[in-house]
């Protein structure tokens, strides 16, 4: 039961950074992105195609990371436009449909061009003993990596004017105008993050299990299902959402089967709008 | 200082306010008074570059700003308090404070005296906006529009939702303020309020401006008196 909590916890803390770059962009924007988890996947082959070209780990990631962030402001410069000059609900559901629409341009073109291609992160050593239950040390490192980019999330939103100015904008954006803050400079930069933390996790992921070009939709699906429960626009709310439902998808999976515990988050994101439409911890409902 | 020129605006199309023409100088206190419906609000909101304007000239220290987005009317120099104050209710009154200095880092001599002029705020500082009395989210909204050292503070009806001792009490703070020579335009329902700290002032009635003068015109004006001032 350990191991299933602490593999739990390891699945979750990734959800949980998934769902931040997904919320944040929504709670900022009202833009929901089903491209996400292309985002994620894009990042995961450009780390994959540069070691493969010989770059040193290392390097790889930082391109990886580069190229999130690039997708996330080519997102806000480009297919977004059209999404910016409406408000409210059809904003939202025209973002639904245009991103959706690149997801399936993305998969079609990585599936078609590179069907095999994956990104496998392997780290080195034996396994490290955490509660008498042996743990990989890819898991290790990539939940050191997740907690560590959370921490470095926090103080930036708590401690930088920036940070500040952002969370602002998710507040009362007619407010933060009046202050002088020019909310589609923060959308944009949002954007930019939201790429980066979709890069992060396709390569911490990566070092857990090959990320392949398939994955984008499942990735999409989890990081929705998180956020909804978490609470759209709130970062604190995806993290405890994602360790919740981390460790409620091992679990089952242990139990009753893997197929099942994709229905089981759908049924647990479900009951929770029923019980708490807001969310955990929401901002907008 | 804000001078006004033509400035006809209104929602989808439909007027609201028609041709108006009015100015600030510096260091002066403008009153726009009129009852509800008169189109205080969409005058301020078009001025402060929240709303689309149909027509209007509107010049800041000489520079065109109509047209301009709120955001930037905000970096110019133009603090506006409006009505329903959108302060940001799950951040605290500290965070509030310093946003309102944005993009600057918040002066700690501008600091100091807001939370002089409203030492309820000091009281509260951790505490979250969306949290407090009314009269304190009022004393907050202005002390944010006031962290960023505005040329003009605009403010519309400032006594919206305020018992009156809270309402007259924030009306002396904008005294104060007065006093240390800070140029102010409030559009006001409650007209005694907004006579207390003006000069002069407009009457705008049915989106046009039927009146100006200086504030004892305006009062000894039998029109006023018995629209607004409850004088048979």
């Amino acid at each position: 039961m350990i191991a299933n909590i602490l593999d739990g916890i390891v699945f979750g803390l990734q959800l949980g950074l998934l769902a931040t770059g997904l919320t944040l962009v929504y709670g900022l924007g009202g833009v929901l992105n089903m491209a996400y988890g292309q985002i994620a996947v894009v990042s995961a082959m450009v780390v994959a195609f540069a070691m493969d070209a010989g770059l040193p780990v290392l390097p790889a990631v930082v391109v990886g990371l580069i190229a999130g962030g690039l997708v996330g402001l080519l997102l806000d410069q480009t297919l977004l436009r059209p999404v910016y000059r409406l408000h409210e609900e059809p904003r939202v559901l025209l973002s639904l449909l245009l991103t959706l629409g690149l997801s399936f341009i993305i998969d079609g073109f990585l599936i078609w061009r590179y069907p095999l291609q994956a990104l496998s992160l392997h780290i080195g050593g034996g396994a490290i003993d955490i509660l008498g239950v042996p743990m990989r040390r890819g898991s290790l490192v990539a939940s050191a990596i997740t907690l560590m980019t959370f921490a470095g999330l926090f103080l930036f939103f708590r401690y930088t004017s920036l940070g500040l100015a952002i969370r602002s904008v998710i507040e009362d954006e007619e407010g933060a105008r009046l202050v002088g803050i020019t909310p589609q400079k923060m959308m944009r930069l949002i954007l930019i993050l939201s790429g980066v933390l979709a890069a992060v996790v396709a390569v911490t992921r990566s070092m857990v299990t090959p990320v392949d070009t398939t994955a984008g939709l499942s990735i999409t699906v989890f990081a929705l299902i998180v956020t909804v429960v978490g609470g759209l626009g709130s970062v604190a709310g995806a993290f405890f959402a994602g360790i919740i439902l981390g460790i409620i998808n091992v679990v089952a999976a242990s139990y009753i089967g893997s197929y099942i515990s994709l229905i089981i988050l759908l049924a647990a994101a479900a009951l929770t709008i029923l019980i708490r439409p807001a969310g955990l911890l929401g901002v907008k409902e | 200082m804000l001078d006004v020129k033509q400035l006809s605006s209104g929602y989808q199309g439909n007027d609201v306010v028609h041709d108006v023409d009015f100015h600030v100088d510096t260091g002066e206190v403008v009153m726009i008074i009129g009852s509800n419906g008169a189109g205080k609000t969409t005058l301020f909101r078009t001025i402060c570059g929240l709303l689309p304007a149909s027509t209007a000239q509107v010049h800041f220290d000489g520079q065109e700003i109509s047209g301009l987005p709120a955001e930037q009317v905000a970096q110019l120099g133009i603090s506006f308090v409006p009505a329903e104050r959108h302060l940001f209710p799950r951040m605290t009154v500290r965070e509030n404070l310093i946003l309102g200095a944005y993009p600057h880092k918040p002066d700690s001599e501008t600091m100091s005296s807001v939370l002089e002029l409203f030492p309820r705020l000091e009281e509260r500082m951790r505490q979250h906006a969306g949290t407090m009395s009314g009269g304190e989210q009022q004393m907050l909204a202005v002390g944010r529009a006031l962290m960023s050292k505005p040329r003009l503070l605009v403010l519309d009806e400032p006594s919206t939702g305020l018992a009156p001792l809270l309402a007259q009490a924030a009306y002396k703070a904008l005294g104060l303020l007065r006093a240390r020579g800070l140029t102010v335009l409030v559009a006001e329902q409650q007209v005694p309020l907004a006579m207390s700290i003006s000069d002069r002032g407009y009457v705008l009635e049915n989106g046009y401006i039927r009146l100006q003068g200086t504030t004892e015109e305006l009062a000894a004006n039998p029109g006023v008196r018995s629209a607004y001032l409850g004088v048979a």
